[in-house]
């Protein structure tokens, strides 16, 4: 009798021992290394410990350029983390294969979790149906970023004051770029990082193209020599070119050094400009024949499929991406969620960047459409380069180019 | 009645020691080359084996879906994708500009600094520095010299009235731009084994010559360049298994562009591996480059027996 009580002493302690109160670690990788990013993201990490006794997550950071191959190499290699962050070109193909997994189940159970708040167009590249794979944690519009010193120097109004009046379209872009460079010892303007001829094609090619009503591809037809991309991208070309007003490929015109009167970035490169030791501002992209086309671009959580705590992690999820913690991440990422979108403490949440300016960005996250994107971006991207590569040269015939483009790219569409 | 074997002998006999000298040198050996042959076996002919295997299948790393296909990958490569054989003309004429100009470099700086003088020791170190440079600090500082208008490069040849090329955005110069920006990375290590090959050529030969009568040219092609054949050989060897290997240069540089114009085969096993994430695809290709690497050295080995019969 002694002997039976022992052994089920000892069998509740076990089972006490291994329920509940077993540890359980999240692995999430992400491609940040900055401290504050990290205090921040551990700082929601201890909340959520704080109702799941027992359970910790460690961040593990990968560098953006190698994020997408090494993160393969572990989901493959049987050393698959739980969850991690996503760029917004290779959650297709993560779809597509089936490594990632469908969170609606455990966000629509979450008490107080509100999908909808999600803003729909921002949510787009995330959800297929009622499935969502992924959920942005980061929506970021492309902002002109300008040199208000240049255009003073140039006796020109700054494209916020233009885009006030209403005045702030295509043309006019093309005008004072073309002024900036004639008055000052710089370009006019300068594709995002200066990448816009390399790794950075449809991030310099997409704002006007959206502008001018065109497409890059929609429903496996290529947009790129339709009548609007060519309109857009003749106009760009000739900026290159004829104008002479945008960094030509080859060359360096970094704008945060002053190689450049304009450039278009995201507002987390506004950390860069208490050292550029000039004046400057944020504004719209300029509106063209279609009227105003902001871009956003978006980094999202996704729990991948091979995750040994899939449940867990899709709860860890719901916890980092609801309003209260949304609101935290503004600070760093901005939010897709409307109720912070629409608040004041967001619109005042750049130390960096006017009030003003930030309504202006909050109207583009709300407004604003992804870069395109598909399950074959890496061999649409491959494709496209050499293609793109002699649509750059001075003597390019604009349309021939483009056709040839669409006849690389029609076999992946 | 025969005689009984000695109980002494019968025992010493039995009790033979295994570790016999010719066994326990014969086991310090494996040990002394077990470490290499450990690492030969688990980094080499492991992987090399393993490829084979995925070369013959279709292997997606993101989906983990596998298939076998045969030798689908390799038809595929050969006769279907036209990608394939642009490559192998980009990587062959890569290596036809950079095999020549290295060897012929290397000789022509061997030859000048292969005798003792004043600042011999100063070019040599100079012209080796580049060998032990990073390759990643080599390629974005010739990136940045070779811009277009505002490049270093062009703003010299400006200096003598040459409107120099966009070198990094033009097909044809990016390739000459990469094949000799790479020579005169590499061309250090091979200056310094012709130096060593030529401070072992006795000076008796020379002299020699010279009583003779011959001159200089005539020393060199005659007496010179044959002693250096088996060097030159093992560098013709080690530069072309180079050049074909080459990927850093071109992934820094131009990232086989423009126009795919410098899209060399390792590059191109790299972005089917690890962008497209085509395991079985890049394996093949992966072994069709072993098989041209393995077919170039025979036929040099079998050119230079030829020549030395």
């Amino acid at each position: 009798m002694t002997k039976l009580r022992t052994l089920s002493t000892a069998g509740a302690m076990i089972a006490l021992l291994s329920g509940p109160l077993a540890a359980q670690e999240l692995r999430f990788t992400v491609w940040t290394g900055n401290d504050a990013h990290l205090a921040m993201l551990n700082g929601i990490a201890d909340s959520f410990t704080a109702t799941h006794p027992g359970v910790t997550v460690k961040y593990e950071t990968i560098p953006a350029g190698d994020y997408v191959q090494k993160l393969t190499f572990q989901l493959a290699g049987g050393n698959p983390p739980d969850l991690g962050w996503m760029f917004e070109n290779s959650i297709p193909t993560f779809i597509a294969a089936g490594a990632v997994r469908d969170l609606a189940p455990t966000l629509t159970s979450t008490e107080g979790y509100d999908v909808a708040d999600f803003s729909e167009p921002a949510m787009g590249l995330w959800t297929q149906g009622d499935s969502i794979y992924g959920v942005p944690f980061s929506t970021s519009p492309f902002m002109i970023y300008f040199n208000k010193d240049m255009f003073d120097a140039a006796g020109l109004e700054d494209p916020l004051t233009l885009a006030a009046k209403g005045e702030w379209d295509m043309e006019k872009f093309r005008e004072v770029a073309k002024a900036l460079s004639e008055a000052n010892d710089a370009y006019g303007f300068e594709f995002k990082d200066g990448q816009g001829y390399d790794s950075r094609i449809m991030h310099a090619i997409m704002p006007p193209i959206r502008a001018y009503g065109g497409f890059a591809w929609q429903d496996g037809e290529c947009g790129f020599n339709k009548p609007e991309a060519v309109a857009a991208l003749t106009m760009l070309h000739e900026m290159v070119f004829a104008d002479g007003s945008i960094v030509p490929p080859g060359e360096q015109g970094d704008y945060f050094s002053g190689g450049s009167a304009m450039t278009i970035n995201q507002i987390s490169r506004a950390s860069k400009m208490p050292e550029a030791g000039f004046n400057w501002g944020i504004a719209p992209l300029p509106t063209g024949p279609a009227g105003a086309a902001p871009i956003i671009g978006q980094a999202g959580l996704a729990v991948f499929s091979e995750s040994k705590n899939p449940e867990l992690a899709a709860e860890f999820i719901a916890h980092m991406t609801n309003a209260e913690n949304v609101a935290v991440m503004a600070q760093f990422f901005p939010p897709a969620r409307k109720s912070v979108l629409d608040s004041e403490a967001f619109i005042n949440a750049n130390a960096l960047i006017p009030a003003e300016q930030m309504a202006n960005v909050s109207a583009a996250i709300e407004e604003g459409r992804v870069l395109p994107s598909h399950e074959r971006s890496p061999q649409i991207d491959a494709a496209m380069k050499p293609r793109f590569d002699a649509f750059w040269r001075a003597d390019a015939d604009v349309a021939a180019s483009l056709d040839a483009v669409c006849e690389a790219i029609k076999g992946e569409l | 009645m025969g005689t009984l074997p000695d109980s002494d002998t019968t025992a010493r006999a039995s009790r033979a020691p295994w570790l016999t000298l010719r066994r326990r040198e014969a086991i310090e050996g494996w040990l002394f080359v077990s470490p290499t042959l450990i690492g030969f076996l688990i980094f080499f002919l492991g992987p090399l084996i393993a490829v084979v295997f995925y070369s013959l299948s279709e292997w997606n790393l993101l989906s983990q879906k596998t298939t076998y296909v045969g030798l689908a990958n390799y038809a595929d490569a050969l006769t279907e994708n036209p990608d394939f054989w642009h490559v192998i003309r980009n990587s062959v004429f890569f290596a036809a500009g950079l095999v020549p100009m290295n060897m012929a470099l290397a000789l022509a700086l061997a030859i000048s600094l292969s005798r003792p003088g004043k600042g011999v020791v100063f070019f040599r170190t100079v012209f080796f520095a580049p060998v032990i440079t990073s390759a990643v600090a080599w390629a974005i500082v010739w990136k940045f010299l070779l811009q277009g208008e505002a490049g270093a490069v062009n703003q010299m040849l400006a200096q003598v009235g040459i409107d120099g090329p966009n070198w990094l955005r033009e097909p044809n110069w990016a390739m000459v731009a990469v094949i000799v920006t790479r020579v005169i990375k590499m061309v250090g290590l091979n200056m310094i084994l012709y130096i060593a090959a030529l401070q072992a050529i006795p000076r008796d030969y020379e002299q020699a010559a010279r009583l003779e009568g011959a001159s200089g040219w005539q020393i060199f092609r005659m007496v010179t360049w044959p002693l250096l054949a088996p060097t030159t050989l093992i560098i013709m060897v080690i530069t072309t298994i180079g050049s074909f290997k080459v990927f850093d240069h071109i992934y820094l540089m131009t990232g086989g562009g423009p126009e795919n114009g410098t899209l060399v085969l390792a590059y191109y096993i790299y972005e089917q591996a690890f962008e497209f994430f085509n395991i079985g695809y890049a394996s093949a290709l992966a072994m069709i480059m072993f098989v041209i690497v393995l077919s170039l050295t025979i036929v040099q080995l079998l050119l230079r027996q030829k020549g030395s019969a």
